[in-house]
């Protein structure tokens, strides 16, 4: 099983040859002058007059949180999914196999709705 | 040695490093970035074992999504690395208890004779063998009632995020294109009739 994974790990090598290589190259080829006008912090033309660490709005966390939750159901869809035609072929379980991801969506619509009405996914 | 065996040194060794740095960087935004990292190699391990769906979900919902949350953490909450590291050596005792609980049981689980995790081998798999659906085929017909107790658990999940993050509207003070388009000026505007006045 392992071998089909190998085109992977080729890819994961260059992916990581055409990250490292780059930097190396540029630090070894471009010159270093470096004073200190140009290693001053630069922001529009001004001096840069807050740190650059400031607070995130709470509002961004929902965002991310039901992104997560929404996204969790990918690890039961895809193999619901591979099995589908199986399901569909097999006569004890054709109608139950199909109805038991049907409730499943449901009772995450039920939480998409709730954070629909509530306004959750408005930006003012 | 075989090819197999360097591949799965190489990526323990990048997993190492990866937690290690995780734990010992001081700049929280930096750790979280090497955490991604220890995920990504964590499910190159898991592709090893030849666990493939699980090492995708790693990488999909794990680095996707998770990883998005916690930098959203890190972000949010206004971290001041020197006053983090004030209370080293306060929170070192109990922290040091708590961490060798963990490893003993680790260790009861991954050393112990009866789990008879030494003596099993992976089992050996053609290449047309998939994980998926033999996740699927369980999960549907023996274990449907823990499935459908998930999406209530993530049903909760979102509930609570939406009643603990979300404030009501906020007064701001921005415009709504759309209310804006739909303007007439008889909404705006209002036509007087003043009788005229004669000049005193």
């Amino acid at each position: 099983m392992l071998e089909t994974y190998f085109p992977v790990l080729v890819f994961v090598l260059i992916g990581l040859v055409f990250g490292i290589a780059p930097v190396i190259t540029g630090m070894v080829v471009a010159p270093h002058r470096p004073n200190p006008e140009k290693l001053s912090p630069y922001e529009c033309g001004f001096e840069a007059f807050e740190d650059a660490r400031m607070k995130f709005d709470v509002r961004y966390y929902l965002i991310s949180i039901l992104f997560i939750l929404f996204d969790l159901e990918v690890a039961f869809l895809v193999p619901w999914a591979t099995i589908f035609k199986e399901i569909v072929a097999t006569e004890s379980i054709k109608f139950f196999g199909f109805v038991e991801m049907i409730v499943f969506i449901a009772i995450l619509v039920v939480g998409y709705a709730y954070a629909w009405a509530k306004g959750g996914l408005d930006w003012e | 040695m075989e090819f197999k065996t360097f591949v799965f040194y190489f990526i323990s060794a990048v997993l190492v490093f990866a937690s290690l740095r995780v734990v010992t960087l001081k700049n929280p935004v930096h750790a979280a970035l090497h955490l991604i990292l220890a995920f990504f190699s964590a499910s190159g391990v898991w592709i090893l074992l030849q666990a493939e769906f699980l090492a995708i979900a790693l990488v999909l919902v794990y680095v996707g999504a998770v990883m998005v949350l916690f930098l959203f953490v890190v972000m949010l909450l206004d971290i001041n690395v020197d006053r983090l590291r004030e209370g080293f050596w306060k929170y070192l005792p109990l922290a040091s208890i708590v961490s060798l609980l963990m490893v003993a049981e680790m260790a009861l689980v991954l050393g112990g004779t009866y789990s008879g995790l030494l003596e099993s081998d992976i089992p050996q798999q053609d290449s047309q063998y998939s994980n998926s659906k033999a996740l699927g085929r369980l999960l549907f017909t023996e274990y449907v009632y823990p499935f459908e107790l998930a999406s209530v658990i993530l049903l909760v999940g979102v509930v609570a995020a939406v009643a603990l993050t979300l404030r009501g509207k906020t007064k701001s003070k921005s415009v709504s294109p759309s209310e804006q388009v739909f303007v007439k000026a008889k909404d705006r505007v209002r036509v007087l009739k003043i009788p005229a006045e004669a000049r005193e």
